[in-house]
């Protein structure tokens, strides 16, 4: 039987037994539960347990029922139950195979990393249809999947690598619970009373704070007790057009909290990012807005040091900010024209080339970091050509200095086909997966 | 199993285990479980153990603590440790009458 569904059928097993026996013991259950790893022995074990609480009379509490019916649903759940054992994971293939599918067709969308344990979680497609995979990457060379749970894209993990929090099937932020990676368990599914899109979602370096960031909202969450969340605010980001006008080309909200943890980044919108001072995060309030240049900034990265923050816009323009004064972002530093220097598929850039419009989808994926000594910016480019899906990987990469200037770019290609491209801390390690595939592959930096 | 035991009926060897796993202090649910794992082997599953524990409570031979969040310690009581006491010496009997045994069963 599959660790997921005996975890479910044990939990539904628990509520089987009389209401006061669950008033009593219920909670204690539930926990032990979120501790033991379910089979079908414990499914079993629970199945005869709430037999025997129903039959017992010190349980007996409804004044009101006969005592021939009562016998009645004991003997049809004591008849039902054994078919239900065998019957729900049929239920469950079937349920799976209709709503919820194991990405097998999806690239890596992103993945979330815990330095720290070795600890890799890979988003493959949407809710409705993805799956996160959990992976130990202490060698990166040598990735080992160890389970795989229902989510998609966004995804984070805690830095203590004991959190997943992904999307579910209803839209809704989850949290899994994986310090035992093997066997992740769900814990809580989080309510903020939001019902659009959830785009984006980022533990703070503490690991104290989840961000969870909606179509024009930002929810900050108490994650003492990761089990019950606490909702500590709520931060309106609204969606807005680009400076320069022009229609919202789709709605975007990335999160990315400061290396110091001290400020949370939001792209809201389409052409700005928003810095918010979340220090005292039940108190946070909006420091400032970094203007895109009239562009949708696609993907963007502080620096190690949490002074400077590097942002990459939809058509391929580089902006670097000092945040020396927070209050105050200052541009440093602007490189203009990096898609039309990005090689497609063929293996050739296209500098004539003119973006179409704004709201054309398929220019490029990109990933922005910082090296880890901060001196050097690194830009992945993944051109998108609708014959080919996905193109070579251009790396353009920027000495800066402390004050944020950059100085002569460096550009390499590597005929790989990422999708979207993902650069791992550390170790400058980009992975990442051609369309059509469930694979990913990684590959050094130069 | 005899004596008081025999009531217990197919809760009576988790039982025992459960006894024995709290006479040196206070243990929650999941602590009992895999403290009697260590020291019997004995795979005990979250059913088993409350159905065990809560005949226990009831007779009055173990009792429950204050709960912190949800984990709620047990603890053995007098007449917990008298029970266990008087098991472990019908134990120790059939052991010694089972040495006995096959020892003269070897001799012949």
């Amino acid at each position: 039987m599959r660790p997921g569904l005996a975890g479910r059928l044990s939990r539904f097993l628990v509520g089987c037994h009389p209401r006061r026996w669950r008033e009593r013991y219920g909670e204690e259950m539930l926990d032990v539960l979120d501790q033991h790893h379910a089979t079908a022995r414990t499914v079993a074990s629970l199945w005869a347990s709430a037999v025997s609480a129903q039959l017992d009379p010190a349980y007996r509490t409804d004044r009101l029922s006969l005592s021939r019916l009562r016998r009645a649903a004991l003997i049809s759940a004591a008849v039902a139950a054994p078919l239900a054992l065998v019957l729900a994971p049929l239920g469950y293939r079937m349920w799976q195979d209709s709503y919820w599918h194991p990405a097998a067709d999806e690239p890596l969308e992103t993945a979330a990393f815990s330095p720290h344990t070795g600890i890799m979680v890979t988003a493959f497609g949407e809710a409705i249809d993805g799956t996160d995979m959990v992976w130990d990457v202490t060698d990166l060379s040598r990735p080992r999947r160890l389970s795989q749970i229902e989510g998609g894209q966004p995804v984070a993990l805690s830095p203590d690598g004991r959190t997943v929090a992904t999307i579910a099937y209803s839209g809704q932020p989850v949290l899994w619970n994986v310090a035992d990676p093997r066997h992740p368990v769900k814990m809580t599914t989080l309510s903020d009373g939001d019902g659009s899109q959830l785009e984006e979602l980022a533990f703070s370096p503490d690991g104290q704070i989840l961000a969870t960031a909606r179509y024009d909202k930002i929810f900050l969450w108490d994650m003492a007790s990761p089990a019950r969340p606490r909702l500590l605010r709520t931060l309106d980001a609204p969606v807005t057009s680009p400076a320069g006008g022009g229609p919202i080309p789709f709605s975007q909200q990335d999160l990315v909290f400061s290396p110091g943890g001290t400020i949370l980044a939001s792209a809201t919108g389409t052409d700005q990012v928003t810095l918010w001072n979340v220090t005292d995060p039940a108190r946070a309030y909006r420091l400032a807005a970094i203007g895109g240049a009239g562009d949708f900034i696609q993907a963007f990265a502080f620096s190690p040091r949490g002074n400077l923050l590097a942002a990459m816009t939809y058509h391929g323009t580089v902006l670097v900010y000092s945040l020396a004064n927070p209050v105050r972002p200052a541009r440093t530093a602007t490189v203009r024209g990096l898609l039309t220097r990005a090689v497609f598929p063929s293996g050739s850039p296209q500098p004539s080339e003119t973006p179409l419009c704004a709201t054309c989808d398929g220019l490029g994926n990109y990933a922005v970091a910082f090296t880890p000594d901060g001196h050097t910016l690194t830009v992945v480019v993944d051109r998108e050509e609708i014959s080919a899906n996905s193109g070579r990987d251009t790396i353009f990469d920027w000495p800066v200095t402390g004050s944020g200037t950059l100085g002569t770019v460096t550009a390499a290609a590597r005929d790989v086909a990422d999708f979207q491209p993902v650069i791992a801390p550390g170790d400058r390690t980009v992975l990442g997966s051609p369309p059509g595939s469930h694979a990913w592959h990684a590959w050094p930096l130069p | 199993m005899h004596g008081k035991f025999d009531d217990l009926g197919r809760f009576a060897d988790p039982s025992l285990l459960i006894l024995t796993s709290l006479s040196d202090g206070p243990k929650h649910g999941y602590a009992i479980m895999t403290d009697v794992a260590a020291f019997s082997g004995v795979s005990m599953e979250p059913g088993t153990l409350y159905g065990a524990l809560s005949r226990l409570e009831r007779r009055g031979w173990v009792r429950p603590l204050a709960a912190a969040e949800r984990r709620r310690p047990y603890e053995i009581t007098a007449a917990g440790q008298e029970i266990l006491a008087e098991q472990v010496k019908t134990m120790q009997q059939i052991v010694r009458v089972a040495r006995l045994r096959t020892a003269m069963a070897w001799r012949a």
